[in-house]
């Protein structure tokens, strides 16, 4: 063998050789040593080096030496998709460093070329070519039955997970068309082990479901074998209701005459006044939904076979019981709301106001939840600014059945109400909010209430006004549950709203499906399956949200501070990496500069401490929890509208649901750990940025990172989101021109010491002021009194060694004079009381007056 | 009377000196004998084993930090 292995191997180097060079310069930890090495030790990573033309160029090389080459390098074929179904050879030298992911024992199909998509059987994850003509399709399908893992520009890695099995079963797609239309795609056989595996895990889900009709629930199957074997098992037999011992059989139901306001579809309707409801089925799915690959599979199952369903009824009491026991037997019980049937709960007056056209995927994500002309319980996965909010609003108006929404703040339950006002036709009477602040019922029968997860789940002591709203909303039935930023909410919460809060048919929204602590599967079973996961980089080509430049840049912790750094205790650590004063002077001078281009930029600090140091040294406005109300929305509406006010300093409270369209850059000085949702929300918040249609535009992200510290392990943690959503970060390791900044702050190593010092003897001192809890669980109190502020100076009694003077103020009076200096400047001009009382110091007339003027704002709003 | 003490000097990033330092500090002084200038440390031969060793281990720390699970929120 290697006699003969020699000289074609030569002759294959020899053919490579032209291609390498072809090759755009190969990634840094692409390992490039051995010509059969290359080929296989990280193929996946050198995949994505390769450009489509390139990749074309290397297809069309002359068959000859593509067969030399394929003879004797496995990767090489596998890469390139040769045919070479005769030689399918088991082992040689290039064998070991497959490992365990040799999977050239597969045939290649003869027409491989000809199909997108590759499997590996063991971890069942199927990798698509992003460049094949048949991409679009292929990607369609695997969103539908698969997870996306990895998304960057050329290969995208789905994993067939349970749960996305589940999901493709509950929006109608049988094992069968699975199976077929994976065969269809894929470039070698598919594995028994694979096939084996989905049959697996479908066969069981999505066969029963629970459906609220006529305000009963029913147990359907379309199985009769299931239905007997759920009506002998012991437990679910005696709960069925009896009297209507009868098993009620009908047809299946269709899309019919469905219509998701806001499509082409239902402009169409309006005009052609075709509202009447005996629309053929099939018919309107057939017009909306063309490009979607499993919805034309749907219309097949529609029209050879009109499924007969099965049906048992039980009580509302025996639901959970029922439930958990058909998880114990193995058929989870899909939830289904039949609400165009549903005459029981009244109608509510609600529709997309004409003009609003909701883009395609939107479309597309809404009509995996109504697939079948009923609604679907489960979580649709878009980037922020991508409009999930105008998702959950066209699904209300879908529904148009009396609608709850939880969001996590109250900022956000003001924005919510704002957009239902905006993109629909809904009274603002029946559109309430309950928050601490408020406590409106909507005056008709039905309508919509805002709210937060806090104020629903809030066991503690209430006041007797929300105890009546609780009670209110505990006794009506909801036809949809719209829960935004669902992947923050922990489990257990979860649980208290469910069953508190009777609703049909719940829709989760987030940006991030991914939390650190891997309690997201729970959401799976307690609202519902994945629905729709959209592609952030496909959006941004779109120009639906913001294109981003990612960057990492590297600050040298001066010697001082890391001496200091290397003595420090943990907390001591993370206070000091985001102290550096190289940081604060890339901070400085990246705020220059982009404020210089017309930039709005938020600056972000989970260091509470350093928050308050960056925004007084560089007299910037700042919010963090401790920020009043009243205080936050000035704040805020300068920061949009306010030429003068270009920069904001927010600390964690500002990540999720703080919608500022206005900013477009975006600056990290310190953070969560690893923590790879936090990076993602945060870069959420210039996606949607206003000039991102401009020509040339893009927006930034900087995450100024202290070199040789933790942060640089942690940073390269919290990108993995990102990177898989095919973003790139590039790293800057200095600044050009940085120190020509004007008043640079601490250009000199005195200041640099007499920081650190300070820093030290602050945080030794006043440790409990960074004491600061996630905004959206547990501080309800503060944060509902509206005029917050001395909240936190109310928690209890300490006890720290300090001068008199202190007392007096006199110690550090200066200080605490700059201290708010950017916040008060806005609040002079606004025309409030002047001088130097912060809103903790107002007196009880003050506050009077500046309540009333918030309400007032928010009944505007 | 002069004593000698064969050394081996080494130059090295700010940051790595820093560690390097407090490792000596932290180990009864017992590796460097003079510390020049910022990026320059004279240590002693003997102990440079010991050192090098010791710094792949900060090193290690520095870069995998065991990370508090607080993302329950």
């Amino acid at each position: 063998m290697p006699p003969k292995r020699k000289a074609p191997g030569g002759q294959a180097n020899a053919a490579k050789a032209g291609r390498v060079s072809a090759m755009s310069t190969p990634g840094p930890a692409t390992p490039r040593s051995l010509d059969s090495s290359v080929m296989s030790e990280a193929d996946e990573d050198f995949d994505e080096d390769v450009s489509e033309a390139q990749r074309e160029r290397e297809a069309m090389l002359s068959k000859e030496a593509d067969e030399f080459v394929n003879k004797f390098t496995i990767g090489s074929r596998r890469m390139q998709g040769q045919t070479d179904d005769k030689e399918v050879r088991r082992f040689d030298s290039a064998t070991p460093f497959f490992r365990k992911r040799d999977f050239s024992h597969l045939p290649l199909k003869p027409d491989h070329q000809n199909r997108p998509l590759w499997i590996d059987p063991y971890e069942c994850t199927v990798v698509l070519e992003r460049f094949h003509p048949l991409a679009e399709q292929a990607t369609d399908f695997l969103i539908t039955i698969a997870e996306p893992k990895s998304r960057p520009t050329f290969l995208h890695e789905y994993a067939l997970t349970p749960h996305s099995l589940y999901a493709a079963v509950s929006v109608g797609l049988r094992p069968k068309d699975i199976i077929n239309t994976l065969e269809r795609f894929l470039k070698t056989a598919l594995p028994d082990m694979v096939r084996t595996k989905i049959e697996e895990y479908t066969r069981s889900f999505g066969k029963v479901k629970l459906v609220l009709k006529h305000n009963k629930y029913y147990v359907e199957t379309m199985d009769a074998q299931v239905l007997q074997t759920l009506l002998k098992d012991e437990e679910i037999g005696k709960l069925r209701v009896h009297g209507s011992d009868k098993v009620t059989t009908s047809h299946a139901p269709t899309l019919g005459g469905l219509v998701i306001p806001g499509t082409q579809n239902a402009a169409g309707v309006h005009q052609a006044n075709l509202k009447q409801a005996g629309m053929k089925p099939g018919e309107a799915a057939d017009a909306s939904n063309e490009a979607d690959l499993f919805t034309a599979l749907n219309e097949e199952d529609d029209d050879d076979d009109k499924e007969a369903v099965h049906a048992f009824e039980i009580s509302d009491a025996d639901v959970e019981a029922v439930q958990k026991r058909c998880l114990d037997i193995g058929y989870p019980i899909l939830e289904e709301y039949d609400f165009r049937n549903d005459d029981v709960n009244p109608n509510l007056e609600i529709d997309l106001r004409p003009n609003t056209q909701i883009r395609p995927y939107q479309e597309k994500s809404l009509s995996k939840m109504f697939g079948n002309g009923r609604a679907k319980s489960g979580i649709i996965v878009l980037p922020c600014g991508a409009g999930k909010t105008l998702v959950g609003i066209t699904a209300a108006c879908t529904i148009k059945k009396g609608v709850i929404v939880l969001c996590t703040s109250s900022m956000s339950v003001v924005q919510w109400r704002q957009e239902f006002l905006k993109w629909s036709n809904i009274n603002p009477d029946d559109i309430a909010i309950f928050t601490a602040e408020s406590k409106n019922k909507f005056s008709g029968s039905t309508g919509i209430i805002v709210t937060t997860y806090s104020m629903v789940t809030n066991s503690r002591e209430r006041s007797h006004d929300s105890k009546k709203m609780m009670d209110f909303l505990r006794g009506r039935e909801w036809g949809l549950m719209l829960l935004d930023e669902v992947h923050v909410v922990p489990a257990d919460m979860f649980r208290r709203v469910i069953s508190s809060i009777k609703s049909h048919s719940k829709l989760g929204l987030t940006a991030t499906l991914l939390r650190e602590d891997d309690k997201i599967n729970h959401l799976n079973f307690l609202i519902g399956p994945k629905l729709y996961e959209a592609n952030w980089m496909e959006l941004s080509q779109q120009g639906h949200i913001a294109k981003v430049q990612c960057a990492e840049v590297w600050c040298p912790m001066p010697t001082e501070f890391y001496d200091e750094y290397l003595r420090a205790n943990s907390r001591m650590k993370r206070t000091l990496y985001a102290m550096n004063p190289r940081k604060f002077q890339a901070c400085q001078y990246l705020i220059n500069y982009h404020e210089a281009r017309g930039d709005k930029i938020i600056v972000f600090s989970d260091e509470l401490y350093s928050l308050k140091q960056y925004a007084l040294k560089l007299k910037k406005v700042f919010i963090y929890g401790g920020t009043s109300q009243a205080e936050r929305m000035q704040v805020l509406e300068n920061f949009q509208h306010n030429p003068e006010v270009n920069t904001l300093f927010l600390s964690k409270i500002g990540d999720t649901s703080l919608d500022l369209p206005e900013a477009t850059c975006l600056i990290q000085i310190s953070s969560h750990f690893g923590s790879r949702r936090q990076e993602a929300q945060r870069l959420g918040r210039i996606l949607r940025a206003k000039r991102r249609n401009d020509e040339g535009f893009n927006a930034f992200f900087y995450s100024l990172v202290s070199k040789d510290t933790q942060e640089m392990y942690y940073s390269s943690k919290r990108q993995a989101f990102l990177v898989d959503q095919g973003y790139a970060f590039k790293v800057i390791t200095q600044l050009a021109n940085l120190e020509k900044t004007p008043d640079l702050a601490f250009g000199t190593p005195q200041e640099c010491r007499e920081l650190l010092q300070r820093t030290l003897v602050d945080n030794e001192r006043g440790a409990e002021d960074d004491v600061e809890t996630d905004d959206l669980f547990g501080k309800v109190s503060r944060r509902a009194g509206g005029n917050g502020g001395g909240g936190r100076k109310g928690n209890g009694v300490r006890r720290t060694a300090g001068m008199l003077s202190e007392l007096a103020g006199g110690q550090d009076m200066a200080y605490i004079e700059q201290n708010k200096a950017a916040n008060k400047a806005l609040k002079a001009a606004a025309g409030r009381k002047k001088g130097g009382a912060g809103p903790g110091e107002q007196s009880k007339f003050f506050k009077g007056i500046q309540r009333e003027k918030e309400k007032s704002r928010a009944r505007a709003g | 009377m002069v004593k000698a003490v064969r050394g081996v000097l080494i130059e090295c990033e700010p940051a790595i000196k820093s560690i390097l330092v407090h490792i000596d500090s932290t180990h009864h002084h017992e590796f460097i004998i003079e510390d020049l200038d910022e990026t320059h440390l004279f240590v002693k031969e003997a102990m440079l084993h010991i050192l090098k060793q010791k710094l792949e281990e900060r090193l290690k720390e520095t870069y995998r930090p065991e990370e508090p699970l607080e993302d329950s929120d």
